[in-house]
């Protein structure tokens, strides 16, 4: 960081930073004056970090398809209550049901139901599982469900793994 | 030098993350691009140059800083430079 040694060589007040506050009343102590062009110095890198971007997206003729995003994010925002992506650009937001785009049509021109549908193997239990209702699966297979745990208490390792209060935190059905 | 010792302990690039973060948050970030989208319309998008960019945001840009923002940072600032005997 460059200290902050500006215009008035003759108004040296400290050591370390010459104060040029001449615009404020009060005099601004020499740290105060470094405090405050750190911050400054970061507040350009901010800018120029923006105008970069905005540089880019203008040369790159991007602008059209931010547009057209934007109203397609205030859509979606609109549908969903209270929901906001927060992406900048459209590359963070995935095809289909990717950030949370339940029903509305996808870059793709695809709808997907809002609870995915595809049926998936378990790899715990083996069984075949709805995609969308798969988490509430795994609880159950993996940690609530008694049939899962009373599987492995017949195991030698069971007992290594298992908490008293049957916490499932380091209970382990691979072992 | 107390530059770079400021740049090596990776303060500098803590506080540029929560700067950026913050400025994001309040909108900042938002009003900035919709000055340059509006400027580069203007003029022509091929026109743009860079240093255009930054000229036509930085007064607004330093001047829309949120107040609580600017304390933020001031204070982490000033902590870290304390705390690291650079003063």
């Amino acid at each position: 960081w460059r200290t902050a040694i500006e215009q008035n060589p003759s108004t040296q007040i400290g050591n370390q930073a010459a104060g040029m506050s001449s615009s404020n009343d009060a005099p601004v102590s020499p740290r105060s004056q470094l405090v405050l062009s750190c911050f400054e110095e970061l507040l350009d890198f901010a800018v120029a970090d923006v105008a970069s971007e905005c540089h880019r997206i203008a040369r790159l003729g991007l602008d059209r398809s931010v547009d057209a995003e934007e109203e397609e994010l205030r859509l979606w925002a609109a549908r969903v209550a209270g929901d906001h992506p927060g992406a900048e650009d459209g590359a963070t937001r995935a095809a289909g049901g990717g950030g949370g785009n339940k029903g509305a049509p996808d870059v793709f021109g695809q709808t997907h139901p809002a609870i995915a549908a595809d049926v998936v193997d378990c790899m715990n239990c083996g069984r075949p599982v709805v995609a969308g209702r798969f988490a509430p699966h795994l609880e159950k297979c993996m940690g609530k469900g008694r049939k899962a745990r009373a599987k492995t208490t017949r195991s030698s390792t069971a007992g290594r793994y298992r908490n008293s209060n049957g916490n499932t935190a380091s209970y382990s059905p691979y072992s | 030098s107390s530059t770079s010792r400021l740049v090596e302990s990776g303060e500098k690039e803590r506080l540029m993350e929560l700067l950026r973060e913050r400025l994001v948050e309040c909108g900042w970030r938002d009003d900035m691009k919709a000055l340059c989208r509006a400027y580069a319309r203007k003029k022509g998008r091929n026109n743009v140059t860079l240093d255009d960019l930054i000229h036509v945001i930085t007064p607004k840009g330093r001047a829309s800083v949120p107040d609580a923002v600017k304390a933020e940072l001031l204070q982490r600032i000033r902590s870290f430079l304390m705390s690291s005997s650079l003063w």
